[in-house]
């Protein structure tokens, strides 16, 4: 009997030359999280349905592939390792000390429509930096992100950074009957439904950023100062890379309780926030961000930030 | 050098008289469509001729930079675009349509053919009565005409072809437009010529 060699979709087997491939720019990408002091740690594949349920957006839910076990309980396959890793140190971090700089690689598994370039099946390498506030710390983990996005291979790189809630007093001041719908405007950049919300909104879809930074409001535009600095002093480290701040990208990072429930994707984001795409075809490689309010759901209270890289995609825009 | 996907089809004119209007100059393209990859160099633009069906998938792996395709497509078939403006010429309706001119009672189930099958459960979703969705290809005001579903969704342009077959346009569910997509990282990379573009569009009155 002949058997097929058909896999479902969304997964890849990696055999022979590609297999190298992915498992060299693996270890490169290893050794500097080593280098820069960071130690590994190995999560389950399998995890409980119920830790995560208070973190699930309508989108994130979607991703789940989740079953019941013979014995009755609701398992879900890991579909992302922050809220995991976050998840098993929230009860022990009284007894750790910090700061804690963590790396992990391996699969996540998400349920995603068939389409060309939309893996079920992708091998993240990612660090966490925790108990280390501040700007020192979304500087550490940023740098360490554009060290591996480049030694990865990513040409043309391109890292967009924004911060969760930068638009939230604009998107509430401006009187719409649905902000949330104007947040995804933003976010999609509709210049049509953007314009009725006011000036100062359509030239942050144009340009990224309001003409002067006042205008977001007091601790926003101290916040959007400190960015500019942080691109500053990056972009001349590392000169390859275009870095853009673009507050729109973030519109639907939202931290007002007025505007929860945006469809952010990974909603757990409350400081400084950025995504990256590499290659001539533009391949989202990864991102990361602050995401303290993640342990706080958890409830645990410790300054918590991190990224994630797709293997995969870093490879393909590197080909 | 930027990429531009234009459609194949209906809003093939539209895009180009747009273009035009705004004077943004794609004078060397062929207007026929039959050229699938035109460079122009002195513009600094190359035209990628597309179906409408593909052209999001092109547009989000970054292929091309950008495109003009309907928001009918758009429901269907989003990827993660940006759409920062609609043109004006060429709009449309997707229209509930039926032999007769009411939707279903409350409680009742149907059958509804349509090109649109994942606007169509959106849609459905709201309503009070429910259906099963059949999707077809083309030519789907034929299946209320042969019975084949109670209800059609679909594209009305004129509603010509409507009363021709003693159809009717029970109800308008979107309006349909030929949107400008841009794929996101083009956007950082090509911002200050893509605003550009967006700005004089917008002068030339040409898009909402």
């Amino acid at each position: 009997m002949r058997v097929s060699a058909a896999l479902p979709t969304g997964v890849a087997a990696l055999l022979f030359e590609s297999a190298r491939r992915r498992r060299d720019a693996e270890e490169r990408l290893v050794g500097r999280l080593i280098a820069a002091g960071y130690s590994e740690v190995i999560l389950p594949i399998l995890d409980y349905l119920e830790p995560y349920e208070s973190l699930l957006t309508p989108a994130t839910r979607g991703e789940l592939y989740r079953f019941v076990d013979r014995d009755g309980e609701l398992l879900a396959l890991r579909a992302d390792f922050t809220p995991m890793l976050a998840r098993l140190l929230a009860p022990r971090l009284e007894s750790l000390e910090l700061p804690l700089r963590l790396y992990y690689r391996g699969d996540v598994i998400r349920y995603q429509e068939e389409r060309a370039g939309r893996a079920r099946e992708f091998y993240q390498i990612g660090a966490e930096l925790l108990g280390l506030a501040g700007e020192r710390a979304e500087r550490e983990v940023l740098r360490l992100f554009l060290e591996l996005a480049t030694a990865g291979g990513g040409n043309g790189l391109q890292v967009v950074l924004g911060f969760a809630g930068a638009l939230d007093g604009l998107l509430l001041a401006a009187g719409a009957e649905d902000p949330l719908r104007l947040a995804a405007a933003v976010a999609r950049r509709e210049r049509g439904e953007v314009r009725r919300a006011g000036s100062t909104l359509l030239a942050v879809v144009e340009n990224g950023v309001p003409d002067r930074p006042e205008e977001l409001g007091g601790e926003a535009a101290d916040r959007l100062r400190g960015l500019h600095a942080l691109r500053g002093e990056l972009a001349a480290e590392f000169p390859g890379v275009l870095l853009t701040i673009d507050l729109a990208e973030f519109a639907c990072s939202n931290l007002d309780p007025l505007l929860a429930g945006g469809e952010g994707d990974r909603p757990y984001y409350d400081g400084l926030v950025f995504h990256a795409y590499a290659g001539p075809a533009a391949l989202p490689v990864g991102g990361g961000g602050r995401y303290d309010r993640l342990f706080r759901a958890l409830g645990a209270e410790v300054p918590a930030a991190g990224f994630s890289l797709s293997l995969e995609r870093l490879l393909e825009a590197s080909a | 050098m930027i990429r531009l996907a234009l459609p194949k089809g209906r809003n093939l004119d539209a895009a180009l008289a747009a273009f035009r209007a705004a004077g943004i100059g794609l004078d060397g393209l062929d207007g026929s469509g039959r050229s699938l990859r035109t460079r122009l160099p002195e513009e600094g633009i190359e035209v990628l001729s597309l179906k409408d069906w593909d052209l999001p998938l092109y547009v989000t792996h970054g292929i091309a930079d950008c495109g003009i395709v309907g928001s009918d497509v758009l429901g269907e078939v989003d990827g993660d675009l940006l759409v920062p403006v609609r043109l004006l010429q060429g709009r449309s309706r997707l229209s509930f349509i039926g032999r007769e001119d009411t939707l279903p009672a409350a409680g009742t189930q149907v059958r509804l053919a349509t090109k649109y099958p994942n606007t169509a459960r959106r849609v459905v979703a709201e309503r009070a009565w429910g259906a099963e969705i059949v999707k077809l290809s083309g030519s789907i005001e034929l299946a209320p005409i042969l019975r084949l579903a109670e209800l059609a969704l679909d594209i009305v342009q004129t509603g010509r072809t409507l009363a021709e077959n003693h159809l009717v346009e029970i109800e308008t569910v979107a309006e349909v437009a030929a949107c400008l997509v841009v794929n996101r990282a083009s956007y950082q990379r090509h911002r200050a010529l893509l605003n550009d573009w967006i700005g004089r569009l917008e002068a030339a009155g040409v898009v909402s």
